[in-house]
């Protein structure tokens, strides 16, 4: 009993399986009553029990103990649990318990059943319904896991009983169990009776030893019971029959049953649930939630390990981040891996230490900071401390953390004024936004701003708040560029706001006879980069024509169809020039950002331009043939959001992860200033960033892993903050949990930026294979994992979690950076929506690789009632022809832009009600605006919903008709991804391909 | 000509306010910002004597003021007028206080006053030029006068800051040495002691034992 007491102290050091406890008290067994319930086994296998009934009697009281040490047996017995599962099937319940780590058996009930008897069959079932149970409990959260899986197993007297049995069985071969492994035999009574004397002696260390968790159980306070496991089997794997042989459609192959997110992008809620105080998954979002617990395993998830990024998430009113000021006793952080205190740091030595969660260092905690612990070992001031119950908080950061005073928020304009750009009207248009923005410039009132314009000479402005119109210099000096004026190109907003206002009136006029087609615009990056590089900022570029003029002059490219399909077929998709990305080096070393907006209808090479953005943390818009009566809107809209959204300046991002894992790539738009160190000069909410983790241990000790993600940045008020999102997963060593916790939002998100990448060093041919090699990998060893006991036959199986993978995988596969060959997509557009999507937080990433499509032509005739959302109203169909009807209405929604497509026999009704009198008209010259009827109205309150429930880009309104080639194609019909369109494949046939391949050398 | 200018609070030394893109065009800006927060530190450890002072740094020179527990700083080239350079500093003094006044003890995080930069740097403009009209009115305006504010060096000035440190960190360990010192002479002593008793004892111990065992036996 001593050696046995031994054991114990271990317990309370190890999170998760003491959660296995208390419910087994408090939670009984349906359909048993509670209190007795854990005696009712008493008389069903009557001859071990007895002796113990007397002293076990006394009801729960006793009971509690009891199920202490059948805990402790858990720890006690993990190291050498394999032996202990195979052994003979006459074992206890109580012996499968302590196989929670058992290697994973496939977790089907009666599947792999050997023994035909009841009881001990069940106990098999609980023995192999424990493996996805430890996973849970692997966090602190308590509860769960001790329901023995028996409790969840079908109900059913026998199957009640004798699961109970299990359970009850539980304590009596834990005592033999602790000094060897003969819990396999058939209990003997000897041991049992120990056992009842023990409990006055033996437990109470026990039961002592508990209360040290409860801070950790106190942290999860919201922690619901889990969900049955019958539910957990029957979700744990979906299938699709797939039967047919390729080529034969037999009618067994439904297409309309393969799985479709027209609900959109689905958080796995479970996560979330378990550990309420991580961040929320707008900000962090794993691809799985079960971290593998050594690198074999780690090996066989063939999908990617990481997470994405999105530190600036825009919160919903309420959940806005806390601030949170520490005043002079700085900010506390890890003296030795520099994690900032969160909510999951423990705090020991009454309150006096503090342990790391990342690296299990105890650190002092400082006088200033220092409270009481109460007697659960939660600090008394829990409460008023949002950084200990808060996964995502904003720390004011004391002068240690800056390296200048903050930096006033610092917009400047490099404009191009050629001929090209006042013809299309970019130019007032640009003008107007930017003065109409003016009061909403964040930072008032420190907000700086200036600009130049460029056409084959570079033009400054002299902005000089005491001057009453600006002054213009003209610098044609292209080889040597020089700065006319030391101060005043840079202005403060607020003072020299008439001379501002003055200027940009006065721009496209100045303008509007300009015939000059060149574009300086190497030297114009140059002169601005000179005027900002004391403060940063945004340097916003609004680029007409192909740069023609002094350095980073570039040539046409592309125009030449021998290239493509071949090995130098991606040198087109990078930079030439190095200028481009030794400018952007540059910028991001003195923190300015860039954002390139394109308009040309020509080719601009979007490539070059676009790495501006892409190694400052910028985003590329790209407005193809920009018409103001077209694109006027769109630009407006999203000039003015890059204007007005608040911006964080001067930032760095460092990932943090637990000990044992490291991020190993990172993949988005930003600057690695060193291995592990994002730099962004400017970054917002509509910016996220994916990260690939790599387990640099072969064997992680821990049951947790944490992360923490934190952005050092300058808010625009000009204070500097930290803001710091921690996130705890649980480590398993079970591929099936794996699978099971997968987060098809975020692993799209990181195939897709892969993707993307990958065509910048291959073709676009072998982008789309890996892709659909690495869907095909995850999907094989997910056969594997239960083919064994299944006969799958020609059925191809996924994780509930992962159903949309498939579809996904082929919406990147088919994503403007990706589908098709040189004829499908302009080079241009093909590398703007490649910059756009590196940068695209996973809800908006998702939402554009499957877009939404409504019928809205009933919708809109129906009398109802308006204030409703778009979702309760409007049932989102699949991307494919046979969606359309023709005497429809439908409107596609990729979150770039709204089609509008009418239906050949569409009421013509609706069409005059909708566009007036030229309904008749060719569409692509037509404009949607609002008429005076209840239908247009209706639909425009419809488009402007869509467009505020996501104001990151504004969606532009086309209108098509159908039939109406070329336009329909391009607009909707090569965006129908399901469909076989040219050379691609339909979602059908891709599901089969996936299949074959899944079951070669399967 | 006015370089840099920073505004922080006495009592801590933290930094209220600082002038927008100073220590542009200088080369080591870095190294007088640095010499700026060493005195600023010296300040708040109570070391400074003058309300108004005038430190010398290679081919610049500092000039603050101390006033309500805000030290108001400027760097300027050593050509510039003192006149000028106090009265610029006098201006910030009043429309910080006349703007931050009551909120500058209550001021936790640093640069709370950022905002005041782009007076600042309004400010520094006017000053920028010794010979316009204004600026020679002043330097003529007799009632202000700035002679008997001292000059001293700046190595001057932080290095009584750190001969200070330098005896305190001496006398401590001299206390600190001199008490280990203590201890091993203690020590000494009683290892010396057990020398030159122990062979007595040991000896004395086995002829009682003998004589005990001889006892016993007989």
């Amino acid at each position: 009993m001593g050696t046995e007491n031994q054991g114990y102290p271990n317990f309370p050091a190890r999170p998760p399986p003491p959660s296995s406890s208390s419910p087994f008290a408090s939670a009984p067994p349906p359909g048993v009553p509670p209190q007795s319930g854990g005696f009712r086994p008493l008389s069903q296998p009557t001859r071990p029990f007895t002796p113990s009934g007397p002293p076990m009697a006394p009801p729960v009281g006793s009971m509690r103990p009891v199920q202490s040490p059948f805990v402790s047996q858990i720890p006690g017995s993990r190291p050498p649990p394999p032996p202990a599962y195979g052994g003979p099937p006459g074992g206890v319940g109580g012996g499968s318990f302590q196989r929670f780590p058992a290697p994973p058996p496939p977790p089907f009930p009666g599947a792999q059943n050997p023994p035909p008897s009841g009881p001990p069959a069940t106990q098999t079932l609980a023995g192999h319904l424990s493996p996805f149970r430890p996973q849970q409990p692997m966090g602190p959260p308590p509860q769960t896991s001790g329901r023995p899986g028996g409790y969840a197993s079908p109900p059913g007297p026998g199957f009640q009983q004798s699961s109970y049995s299990g359970v009850g069985g539980g304590p009596q071969p834990s005592f033999p169990g602790y000094p060897s492994n003969q819990v396999l035999q058939a209990p003997p009574p000897m041991p049992f009776q120990s056992s009842s004397q023990g409990p006055p002696s033996t437990y109470p260390p026990q039961t002592g030893g508990f209360p040290q968790h409860p801070g950790q159980q106190n942290l999860h306070p919201s922690y619901g019971p889990p969900t049955s496991n019958v539910q957990g089997l029957a979700e744990d794997f979906n299938s699709l029959s797939l039967s047919n042989i390729p080529g034969s459609l037999e009618p067994g192959l439904d297409p309309s049953s393969f799985p479709r997110p027209l609900d959109g992008d689905v958080v796995p809620k479970s996560f979330s649930e378990m550990y309420p105080m991580n961040c929320h998954s707008r900000y962090l979002r794993l691809t799985t939630s079960a971290i593998p617990s050594s690198q074999s395993l780690a090996s066989r998830w063939h999908l990617p390990l990481g997470a994405v990024v999105c530190p600036l998430a825009e919160a919903p009113e309420g959940e806005e981040v806390p601030l949170v000021d520490f005043g002079s006793s700085g900010i506390i952080r890890c003296r030795r891996c520099r994690t900032y205190v969160n909510p999951y740091v423990e705090f020991t030595d009454s309150g006096r230490k503090w342990r790391c969660n990342i690296c299990s260092l105890l650190n002092d905690v400082p006088g200033e900071y220092f409270s009481h612990l109460d007697a659960t070992g939660r600090r008394m001031d829990m409460d008023q401390r949002p950084e200990l119950t808060k996964g995502s908080v904003d720390f004011i950061a004391p002068t240690e953390y800056m390296v200048r005073p903050p930096v006033p928020p610092t917009y400047f304009f490099l404009i191009d004024v050629s001929f090209s750009a006042t013809k299309s009207g970019m130019l007032e248009v640009a003008a107007q936004t930017i003065k109409s923005c003016l009061d909403n410039l964040p930072g008032y009132p420190r907000t700086q701003i200036g600009f130049i314009t460029y056409d084959s000479t570079l033009h400054f402005y002299n902005l000089k708040s005491s001057l009453s119109q600006p002054q213009m210099m003209v610098v044609s000096d292209l080889d040597d560029i020089f700065i006319p004026l030391p101060d005043d190109l840079l202005v403060n907003l607020s003072e020299s706001r008439s001379v501002v206002e003055a200027f940009l009136d006065s721009l496209p006029l100045m303008f509007q006879d300009n015939v000059n087609v060149e574009s300086a615009f190497g030297p114009a990056l140059r002169a601005a980069y000179m005027v900002m590089n004391q403060l940063g900022g945004k340097l916003l570029i609004l680029q007409n024509s192909l740069p023609s003029l002094g350095a980073g002059r570039l040539k046409l490219r592309g125009d030449d169809p021998r290239v493509y399909g071949t090995d130098k077929e991606y040198a087109l998709r990078v930079a030439e020039d190095n200028f481009y990305k030794q400018m952007a080096a540059d910028c991001t070393k003195f923190q300015i950002g860039i954002n390139v907006y394109a308009f040309s209808d020509k080719y601009t090479d979007i490539a070059s331009l676009g790495t501006l953005a892409k190694y400052t943390g910028g985003q590329v818009y790209y407005y193809p043939g920009f018409q103001s009566s077209i694109h006027g809107d769109k630009l407006r809209h999203e000039l003015a959001r890059d204007l007005t959204r608040e911006t964080a300046w001067e930032s760095v991002m460092r990932i943090r992860c637990g000990k044992g894992i490291r991020s190993s790539s990172y993949h988005g738009n930003f600057m690695l200033r060193s291995t592990d160190l994002l730099a962004l000069p400017a970054v917002d909410c509509d910016k996220a960033y994916a990260v690939q983790l790599a387990l640099e241990e072969t064997l992680l000790s821990t049951q947790t892993v944490y992360f923490q993600v934190a952005l050092l940045y300058t808010a625009s008020c000009g204070e500097r903050r930290i803001r710091v999102h921690t996130a705890i997963a649980p480590v398993v060593t079970d591929l099936g949990e794996m699978y099971r916790q997968a987060d098809t939002g975020a692993i799209v998100s990181v195939y897709a930026r892969l993707a993307i990448e990958k065509t910048l060093s291959s073709k676009l041919d072998d982008a789309r294979n890996v892709i659909q090699q690495k869907i095909v990998k995850a999907l094989r060893e997910y056969r594997n994992l239960h083919s064994v006991q299944h006969r799958l036959g020609s059925r191809l199986i996924y994780p509930e979690s992962l159903k949309f993978l498939p579809l996904y995988g082929l919406a990147i596969c088919k994503s403007t950076p990706l589908h098709g060959g040189p004829a499908d997509a302009s080079l241009d557009e093909r590398c703007a929506a490649g910059f756009t999507m590196m940068a695209l937080p996973v809800k908006k990433l998702l939402k554009l690789l499957y877009p939404s499509l409504y019928r809205v032509d009933e919708w809109l005739l129906k009398a109802s009632v308006d204030h409703d959302d778009v979702k309760d109203v409007l049932r989102r169909l699949p991307l494919a022809a046979e969606s359309l009807d023709s005497r429809g209405l439908y409107i596609y929604d990729d979150g770039f832009r709204l089609v509008l497509w009418f239906g050949r026999m569409l009421s013509p009704d609706i069409a005059k009600n909708l566009l007036g009198a030229d309904f008749a008209a060719e569409l692509s010259k037509v404009t949607l605006e609002e008429q005076e009827n209840g239908i247009s109205k209706k639909l425009m309150r419809l488009i402007k919903k869509v467009r505020e429930n996501d104001p990151s880009y504004h969606p532009m309104c086309l209108l098509v008709r159908q039939g109406e080639q070329p336009r329909e194609g391009f607009l909707l019909l090569r965006n129908l991804i399901e469909d076989q369109m040219g050379g691609s494949t339909g979602y059908v046939d891709w599901m089969l391909q996936l299949h074959r391949q899944v079951q070669q050398n399967a | 000509m006015v370089k840099m200018t920073l505004i922080a609070r006495v009592t801590d030394g933290l930094p209220l306010a600082e002038g927008l893109d100073d220590g542009r065009d200088l080369p080591d800006s870095d190294m007088y910002k640095q010499q700026v927060k060493a005195l600023f530190k010296n300040l708040s450890r109570g070391h400074n004597e003058a309300s108004r002072m005038s430190v010398e740094t290679g081919p610049y020179i500092f000039h603050y003021i101390i006033e309500g527990r805000v030290c108001y700083l400027t760097m300027c080239d050593r050509s510039y007028p003192k006149k000028l350079a106090f009265q610029y500093l006098e201006d910030l003094k009043n429309e910080f206080e006349r703007v931050n006044g009551p909120n500058i003890e209550t001021a936790a995080r640093p640069y709370a006053f950022i905002k005041f930069d782009t007076f600042i740097q309004k400010t520094k403009k006017l000053y920028q030029d010794t010979r316009t009209q204004r600026n020679i009115a002043k330097l003529n305006d007799e009632l202000y006068e700035v002679h008997q504010i001292m000059t001293r060096n700046v190595q001057e000035v932080l290095g009584v800051g750190e001969k200070l440190d330098q005896v305190c960190e001496m006398s401590s360990r001299l206390t600190s040495e001199s008490r280990v010192y203590a201890d091993k002479a203690k020590d000494l002593n009683r290892q010396a002691l057990i020398r030159k008793w122990a062979p007595v004892a040991i000896v004395l111990g086995v002829v009682f034992l003998l004589f005990w065992v001889k006892n016993k036996l007989w």
